[in-house]
């Protein structure tokens, strides 16, 4: 029987205690999950391992959310990206969103609320990475860019 | 003080309860987050161990007592925010120096970690209480601490020492660090604060050399007369 593959999700936030938390309850619903503290840790961290999706604090010591969902677009832009942040002003939001961030959530969030929304980011990439790679294999290597960094 | 200085102060203390509630209701909103992630943590290991048979105590026990441990974190953060609140109820009051600053530095210690800049204090600690103004004695230190947090790079500290000499005291803000060009706009323009400290009777003195900022109080014990 094929192995169903499983989700890897990268939480990023400066709160240990709720990052941790929040870990154990994604693990026991069956994710891979992997915790950073700051952003500097988490473009480390995509480095040597690509997640399939993130789940992003915005304020945190050092850089900034939106500044690490910047670089991460533009040096991994397969990678789906979620705001999970208790300090969601409507700006950031909106810049999250035309950065290409996949969905914005505010803490306290549901635990099936952003369980399912890690699975549509996870599906989202696999349809883009599946519509690419068709592209690519017609040759049109431009189209299957554009359509991983969602420029299509 | 004239009527534009009076404004300008108010705009400068709205704008400073202002940054204190955002902080502090971010602060808020992140343990409640802590509490509801470990409330259901405890659910979900309930549910799997009813579904295996097994159950084991301790882990939950471990659970509940964290939850108590961040409702006892944010009970005394609520409880300096009442502290904060209260300063502004009378104009004139008797109060602790030291007591008032550590009230701001939890408030605004969120803010320094972002900064990735850490609060250290050296307070003298059998300073008297004087009678004058927390409210606007806490002002003049946020604007402070605001034009400091924006000029400092990361990696630095600021260190809050507190002196008493006899008929005055002392409260030194020293920044230790390298200092940037970060072009954010201060909350409060530096007048401001020596219009508010000239109503306390006291002086303010930025050191040219570190950077730091030097603020007097005078020790009165009863309105207009010092020990």
């Amino acid at each position: 029987m094929k192995k169903k593959k499983e989700i890897k999700v990268l939480l990023v936030d400066d709160e240990v205690d709720f990052v941790d938390t929040l870990a154990q309850r994604l693990k026991m619903r069956e994710l891979l999950v992997d915790t950073v503290y700051d952003g500097e840790q988490a473009l480390s961290f995509i480095k040597k391992t690509e997640p399939d999706v993130i789940v992003l604090d915005l304020k945190m010591p050092g850089l900034h959310g939106i500044e690490v969902l910047r670089e991460i677009k533009t040096s991994s832009p397969q990678i789906q990206v979620i705001i999970l942040t208790g300090h969601g002003a409507e700006r950031d939001e909106e810049e999250a969103r035309r950065l290409g961030g996949f969905d914005f959530l505010r803490k306290p969030a549901d635990i099936d609320l952003l369980v399912a929304k890690i699975k549509e980011a996870f599906m989202e990439k696999v349809e883009r990475a599946m519509t690419a790679i068709a592209f690519a294999e017609e040759g049109a290597f431009d189209t299957a860019q554009k359509i991983i960094r969602k420029e299509e | 003080m004239g009527h534009e200085e009076e404004e300008a102060i108010r705009i400068a203390h709205l704008k400073f309860i202002g940054k204190v509630l955002s902080v502090f209701t971010h602060e808020l909103n992140n343990h409640l987050a802590i509490i509801k992630e470990s409330a259901g943590l405890i659910e979900d290991t309930l549910r799997l161990q009813k579904s295996s048979g097994k159950y084991d105590i301790e882990e939950s026990l471990k659970i509940i007592r964290s939850i108590e441990n961040q409702i006892g974190k944010t009970a005394w953060i609520c409880k300096k925010l009442n502290g904060f609140g209260h300063r502004m109820d009378r104009a004139l009051s008797t109060f602790n120096v030291n007591e008032s600053l550590e009230e701001l530095l939890v408030l605004l210690n969120r803010v320094a970690n972002q900064k990735k800049v850490s609060f250290e204090k050296d307070f003298q600690e059998d300073i008297p209480p004087v009678c004058s103004d927390p409210a606007g004695l806490q002002l003049i230190v946020f604007c402070s601490i605001d034009r400091l947090l924006k000029s400092l790079d990361k990696d630095s500290s600021l260190i809050f020492k507190t002196k008493y000499s006899g008929d005055s005291i002392r409260i030194s803000i020293i920044p230790k660090g390298d200092f940037i060009e970060s072009g954010e706009r201060e909350i409060c323009p530096e007048d401001i604060s020596q219009y508010v400290i000239e109503q306390l009777d006291g002086s303010i003195i930025k050191n040219a050399e570190d950077k730091g900022i030097t603020i007097t109080l005078p020790v009165k014990t009863a309105i207009g007369t010092t020990t």
